[in-house]
């Protein structure tokens, strides 16, 4: 048992996001009352984007709070600021029509869960157990001086703004810059980080790998679920032990340790799966030749036959589309530019940009979003109202499952801390990390993942 | 005196001279459910003496389908507690009872996210000795997002994301027969939203409508280990 995780991974991602971070603190629930100045929005100046009509909603009956993405940050807080403030009028503008959960969608693979656990929860049961409407549209546009959001459905105004879209990938930081083999790359080797429909794909090709080499790639930077590239490459060894294929998994790590939980996925790769996962440190993607099934690092080429290839993430386009987006001083991940503390869009109390996009070096995880949410949702609710709250950091609670027959996991607790001086996240702080792998917390991974569909989508 | 009323006198007089049905409930927030006496799998009625420090007993009460634990404190005792349900207001929680002030009782349902031990599985549980996520021995753990309350301190949250305590069920305790029942609780409000987000499982198990029965005169007690096939041990 260890109480730490990797301290200099935490470093190196504090150090890249926010050690330029200044210290601008939020002007108070005055300021917003008094009405802060709000620069009109668009991308640098650019024109307003918007179908130049008002999209078709009941009369708000409070505050409208308007929320754009339903994953796991935007669907917990459009339930808990409904909750904290019953007066909020909330609107939940979600591009999907059908969801299914990012996290826990590596089990689906062997066969630990189906689809149907990641699918079966409805957007529309969420709005109606939750009290809000939920809108089946996407964002395309934002006006702040007049504050209204423009989906390709109509406009909506709001008295609160909570962007919540999640990420991109970046294929340029791993050598990719041809618009042609970025296109072919995100087809054929999809990283699986992002829409569902890539999870169909690996599922696909997990089910029909008949041996050779699977290529899994871990980026640099902070990229969402840092264990689940490791998590991915032990269930598919998995498969191959199970089936007694000839075959291997090749992670290529740009890092030069294993990001998280390094002690247990060290023992699966030792102990569980020898010869079977090949695990290569500091070997960051350079190219990859999509036709020719080659990866390419620093030192050495990798021949595959088969790949998940995640390259770095970056806060969603949207964030950049919105004009949201932080200076490269302050985030190097095209993240918001918003106060670390609440959320707020630097000098606009009236927009939040959560989850994912955030600029705090944050794991980028569905238990962190959704802590993250219960906050946010109190925060917007002391806004609504003209008080203070107290900041309180989200925690991370994240199981990894190493192996699928029969299915165990390790997990890692942690909470992060502030520093007022800097202010600052300043690292890790109550960890608590279990990397002995075993059946019951293989178990309760799964009740982890039901206890989040039950916070979004249940009264 | 209408031939109702004294029917409901007589009832309510037969009923006041069994022990278990003699305790009021002494939190005025706790509310007075139909008292249940504890009994073992084969029926017969369930010692104090009998109560493990090891791990917890699993009830029904005050409905068929909500889970409740007992719990033996061993060398510790159970004091009161004010505390608060968001959704159940203020209530102070019973203190232990039996021989030792040891013996208490509460929802096994996480007020975090709702995790509750079913048949199959339990990812809640009363850990007498330390674990990586307790901490400190003899508390109870919710593996599922590490929430870990106290439950000599009436199951108050003592970290994680819990928003609040397990809630508290009352127990009664008859020093001549060694018996138990639990005779209140705190968690009407709590129940209807548990209810609702198990809606379909609980009609899986008990049947249409039968999870929100009361458990009647008697609700069986066993060992965790024995209600479900497989607890996690974070």
């Amino acid at each position: 048992m260890t109480h730490e995780i990797d301290r200099r991974h935490f470093l190196k991602m504090s150090g890249t996001v926010l050690a330029a971070a200044p210290a601008v603190l939020a002007a108070g629930p005055a300021a917003l009352a008094a009405g802060v100045a709000q620069p009109a929005g668009g991308k640098q100046g650019a024109p307003f984007v918007s179908t130049h009509r008002m999209l078709d909603l009941p009369k708000a009956r409070g505050p409208r709070l308007v929320i754009i993405g339903g994953g796991t940050s935007g669907l917990t807080i459009a339930k808990h600021a409904k909750k904290a403030y019953p007066k909020f009028d909330v609107v939940l503008v979600e591009k999907r029509c059908m969801y299914s959960s990012c996290f826990a969608s590596n089990l689906w693979y062997p066969g630990i869960v189906n689809l149907e656990f990641l699918a079966d929860h409805s957007f529309l049961d969420a709005a109606h157990n939750g009290g809000y409407i939920y809108v089946n549209a996407t964002c395309i546009g934002l006006d702040r001086a007049s504050r209204t959001v423009a989906t390709n459905e109509g406009d909506i105004k709001y008295d609160f703004l909570v962007v919540a879209p999640g990420i991109s990938y970046d294929y340029d930081k791993i050598g990719v810059h041809d618009i042609d083999a970025k296109v072919a790359l995100r087809q054929t080797y999809p990283g699986g980080f992002i829409c569902p429909t890539e999870h169909v794909t690996i599922h696909r090709k997990v089910h029909q790998f008949e041996g050779g080499v699977f290529i899994q790639t871990v980026p640099s930077g902070n990229y969402r679920c840092l264990p689940a590239p490791y998590e991915r490459a032990c269930l598919i060894a998995s498969v191959i032990k199970h089936n007694k294929l000839k075959g291997k998994v090749v992670i290529l790590d740009a890092n030069p340790e294993i990001t998280i939980k390094a002690p247990g996925f060290h023992a699966a790769f030792d102990e569980l799966y020898k010869g079977i996962i090949e695990w290569h440190p500091t070997a960051a993607v350079t190219g990859v030749d999509v036709a020719g099934r080659t990866v390419h690092t620093e030192f050495d080429s990798y021949k595959f036959d088969d790949a998940a290839i995640y390259p770095n993430v970056r806060a969603a386009t949207l964030i950049e589309e919105l004009d949201l987006m932080a200076p490269p001083t302050k985030s190097n991940q095209k993240e918001a530019n918003i106060d670390i503390r609440f959320y707020n869009l630097i000098g606009d109390q009236r927009v939040y940009v959560t989850g994912d996009s955030r600029p705090m070096p944050y794991s980028k995880s569905g238990n962190t979003s959704n802590s993250e949410g219960h906050y946010v949702a109190k925060v917007l609710a002391a806004r609504a109202q003209g008080k203070d709250i107290a900041w309180t950091s989200p925690q991370t609670l994240c199981y990894s499952m190493v192996d699928a027959f029969p299915k165990q996991a390790i997990w890692v607790d942690t909470y992060y801390g502030y520093d007022a001086k800097k202010d600052a996240i300043t690292g890790f702080k109550d960890t608590k990390v279990d990397n002995k792998r075993s059946e019951a917390n293989g178990t309760a991974y799964l009740e982890w993942a039901r206890g989040l569909y039950r916070d979004m989508f249940k009264a | 005196m209408d031939r109702r009323a004294f029917v409901k006198v007589c009832a309510g007089t037969a009923i006041a001279a069994a022990w278990w049905r003699g305790q009021p409930a002494l939190a005025a927030s706790i509310a007075d459910h139909p008292p249940a006496r504890l009994v073992n799998a084969d029926g017969s009625p369930l010692k104090a003496a009998d109560v493990p420090t090891t791990e917890a007993l699993v009830f029904a009460y005050p409905y068929r389908g909500v889970p409740c634990f007992l719990i033996n404190l061993g060398a510790r005792a159970a004091h009161p507690a004010t505390l608060a349900s968001p959704e159940d207001g203020d209530y102070t929680s019973p203190a232990g009872v039996g021989p030792h002030a040891n013996l208490v009782a509460c929802v096994a349902i996480c007020t975090h996210q709702l995790s509750y031990p079913t048949p199959d599985y339990s990812a809640i549980r009363y850990a007498d000795s330390a674990s990586p996520l307790a901490g400190a021995p003899g508390r109870i753990v919710c593996c599922t997002h590490g929430s870990v309350y106290d439950p000599a301190a009436g199951a108050a949250r003592v970290s994680g994301p819990a928003p609040n305590a397990l809630l508290p069920v009352q127990l009664a305790w008859d020093a001549e027969s060694d018996g138990l029942a639990a005779t209140g609780c705190v968690g009407d409000k709590f129940f209807a939203r548990f209810f609702d987000a198990y809606k379909s499982d609980l009609i899986d198990r008990f049947g249409p409508g039968g999870y929100h029965q009361p458990v009647g005169e008697t609700t069986v007690a066993i060992p965790l280990s024995r209600h479900s096939a497989a607890v996690s041990t974070c």
